[in-house]
């Protein structure tokens, strides 16, 4: 039956994962929660969950400045940047690299998964890592894009 | 390319009236939900998380009413029964269109609900309105839960509905769409645990439906969008029950052209010419469904399809029936040959019967009719067909469905036919070739149906002499066997059009026809899109007050 080209899939959940990520990471600015603060942490009427002394140090990168978000930010762009490519990309070859996607995904959930509004772009990029990931154990292959194509619309 | 965004968004009527009515429905409804949450004085506790929970609110009232417009166009039995009553108001035939169009904003509504939402419970959180974490919403109650999983869905299935994965793996597509009876009862549930209330815990009772709409006072939109996933729910029943009547593969043959000829029986199955089917082959796929055009005309004792070896589950079903990819190559070769050497009464146009003794034929099970626009075919004075490629398939049930009425005498207002069958290589004509051979000869008048074949392939020098001798005197054209002849290159279907209008308005194409009178001719398209561009533009140009053209198109 039809062969499931996983990279295909892969590209597209990740385009959404990170268009996601760079969006969560714009609210995290505004809005700022560690995602984490409910182990340990205390309930307090108003002003909600406070976290937990140890958590020290992901207050100091996510609430007091937003650091985290703005590195998931910029790395959900530069994904983005990859999986398109964007012109000045599309002439290396490291766009077609799945390792270097999964690595970069597998840390784009790491970082997501850090701030409140993150959790469901890691949940995606998770997904579109073990899709590249499927695509690497596959040996499939992203075929170089053919020179000489000319503009788009400009044949006649 | 071509024409601008604008132009195709603003500039056509119809369309424009789409864009006004969709988008327009959209933002009035999410007006109407952000007012209601802001003015209602029993929510002031909620309203004091100000702009968010009026835009979660607006847009979630907005995807309730997609949610329950997703279905409708899939509605595919109720839109063949209401298709000709309602096809003046809108293209039904576009229903997959429109399908996407609901999807795109669901898209869009889901990310402005998701976002808000996510300020709302940072903010419940914050001002502890009601005592609960915002952890608590998103993962421990019906609302955050089910929104949750019905993001991910959604994600699992746009991905995968994608033109390019849909060509490359139509079971991935199939498979994960179904997704959304999950996520269908995910929208359902969405509401449920009295999540709008005046009080800080919920009011739930005992009775159905289980929550009180004194405190609760969600917009209770479920009780109205539920009704298209029940009835959706009800005909993939009913599909299921109308496929398992008894349906037999009576017969297969393989063209000289490669493609198949199933021919089945089937008593329950009525059909009118032009629609397709869905057909399921147990042996080569448990659940799947393929769409194929009907090609037999609804006189005929039986329903026939022909496949092509094209895609993965029509190459697996060739090989199940043992007329595989080689099988039809040595058939396609010897039928080549034969074009070479066949005169004008050659015998390029026979097939092959398959009985493959060792394993029998398949069991089969078709589903459908289900409505194309080509049934429209006798309601205007002049059909204008065109066919491409392998898309003259529904044309060979319209074609033949035409030569039983004429038989007849029963034709409606149709009085005039133009056949144009656009293709690329000539050992295509074989299985079709048939076909048109039996309408040909059975023509009476000589004006009523004109047959025009335009073979696009470069032929090569060889075959150009064999023509050019065999062509010259001949009765028949040496490549169709027809009386008409082939012609080569691209059709300029402006040009045919314009001189169609032209000899319309003079009054000599249709002798007799009162000149005051609209004259309909009704453009029928099947085949690669870009073709379809054109025969499309064409129309579009060549229409004029009281010659109309119109265009109508099947989907594959």
């Amino acid at each position: 039956m039809g062969v499931f080209i996983w990279h295909q899939w892969a590209r597209f959940v990740s385009i959404i994962a990170n268009v996601y990520a760079v969006w969560a990471g714009f609210w995290a600015i505004i809005f700022r929660k560690f995602f984490w603060d409910f182990v340990n942490g205390t309930m307090r009427n108003p002003g909600g969950l406070q976290p937990a002394k140890q958590d020290a140090i992901f207050i100091t990168l996510i609430v007091k400045a937003p650091v985290i978000p703005i590195i998931a930010m910029v790395l959900g762009l530069f994904i983005l940047a990859l999986e398109y490519p964007i012109a000045p990309l599309k002439r290396l070859s490291i766009h077609r690299s799945f390792v270097l996607k999964v690595v970069l995904l597998l840390f784009q959930a790491f970082l997501t998964i850090l701030f409140y509004q993150g959790t469901n772009a890691a949940i995606y990029a998770t997904t579109a890592a073990i899709g590249y990931t499927r695509a690497i154990t596959k040996g499939e292959q992203m075929e170089e894009a053919k020179d000489n194509r000319g503009k788009g619309g400009g044949r006649a | 390319m071509g024409e601008s965004w604008f132009h195709r968004e603003f500039m056509q009527g119809r369309r424009l009236l789409f864009n006004f009515l969709f988008y327009g429905s959209h933002l009035g409804i999410f007006g109407y939900g952000w007012y209601s949450q802001a003015s209602n004085t029993k929510l002031a506790a909620l309203n004091g998380l100000t702009y968010s929970v009026w835009t979660s609110r607006g847009a979630g009232l907005v995807l309730a009413y997609d949610g329950g417009l997703i279905l409708i166009p899939m509605l595919r039995n109720v839109l063949r029964v209401v298709r000709p009553r309602v096809q003046w108001l809108f293209p039904a035939d576009e229903n997959i269109w429109f399908h996407r169009q609901v999807a795109y904003s669901m898209a869009f509504w889901a990310m402005v609900h998701t976002t808000a939402h996510y300020v709302n419970f940072i903010n419940v959180e914050r001002t502890q309105v009601r005592p609960e974490r915002a952890l608590d919403i998103h993962y421990g109650q019906a609302g955050g839960i089910s929104g949750h999983f019905m993001l991910f869905i959604m994600v699992l299935m746009y991905t995968t509905a994608h033109h390019k994965i849909r060509q490359q793996c139509f079971e991935a597509f199939w498979y994960t769409h179904h997704l959304a009876f999950f996520f269908m009862i995910g929208l359902y549930a969405h509401a449920t645990g009295c999540f709008v209330r005046d009080s800080a815990d919920p009011d739930y009772i005992s009775s159905f439906p289980f929550y009180s709409t004194e405190h609760c006072l969600g917009y209770l939109s479920w009780r109205f969008i539920i009704w298209p996933g029940i009835i959706y729910f009800g005909e993939r029943v009913y599909r299921e029950i109308r496929a398992r009547r008894a349906t037999r593969l009576a017969k297969v043959f393989v063209h000289p052209s490669g493609a198949m000829e199933l021919r089945m029986l089937k008593p329950s199955f009525k059909f009118t010419a032009g629609q397709w089917m869905f057909i399921q082959v147990p042996d080569v796929s448990k659940f799947q469904w393929h769409p194929f055009t009907i090609t037999s005309a609804p006189e005929d004792p039986y329903v026939s399809v022909h496949i092509r070896q094209t895609g993965d589950f029509t190459r697996a079903l060739g090989e199940r029936l043992g007329a595989g990819p080689s099988v039809i190559a040595a058939m396609t070769k010897e039928a080549m040959k034969g074009s070479e050497k066949t005169g004008p009464l050659g015998i390029r146009g026979d097939f092959t019967e398959i009985t493959n003794p060792e394993r029998g034929l398949p069991t089969v099970r078709i589903d459908g009719p289900f409505g194309a626009p080509t049934e429209d075919v006798f309601k205007s004075e002049v059909a204008f067909l065109v066919g491409g490629g392998i898309g003259v398939t529904p044309f060979a049930s319209i074609l033949k469905h035409i030569w039983y009425r004429q038989k007849r005498g029963n034709l409606g207002s149709l009085r005039r036919v133009e056949f144009f069958w656009v293709v690329r290589d000539a050992p295509s004509f074989g299985w079709f070739q048939t076909v048109l051979q039996e309408v040909e000869a059975a023509q009476t008048d000589p004006n009523f149906l004109r047959i025009n074949i335009y073979l696009t392939q470069k032929i090569s020098e060889d075959m150009l002499w064999n023509i050019a001798v065999n062509d010259a005197g001949g009765e028949y054209d040496p490549l169709t066997l027809l009386r008409t002849r082939t012609m080569f290159g691209r059709p300029d279907f402006k040009g045919i059009m314009e001189k169609l209008r032209m000899s319309i308005e003079s009054g000599q194409y249709l002798p007799g026809s009162n000149s005051q009178l609209k004259t309909r001719v009704a453009s029928f398209f099947c085949g690669p899109p870009t073709l379809s561009k054109i025969v499309k533009e064409a129309a579009m140009a060549t229409s004029t007050s009281n010659v109309e053209f119109t265009f109508a198109k099947e989907h594959f």
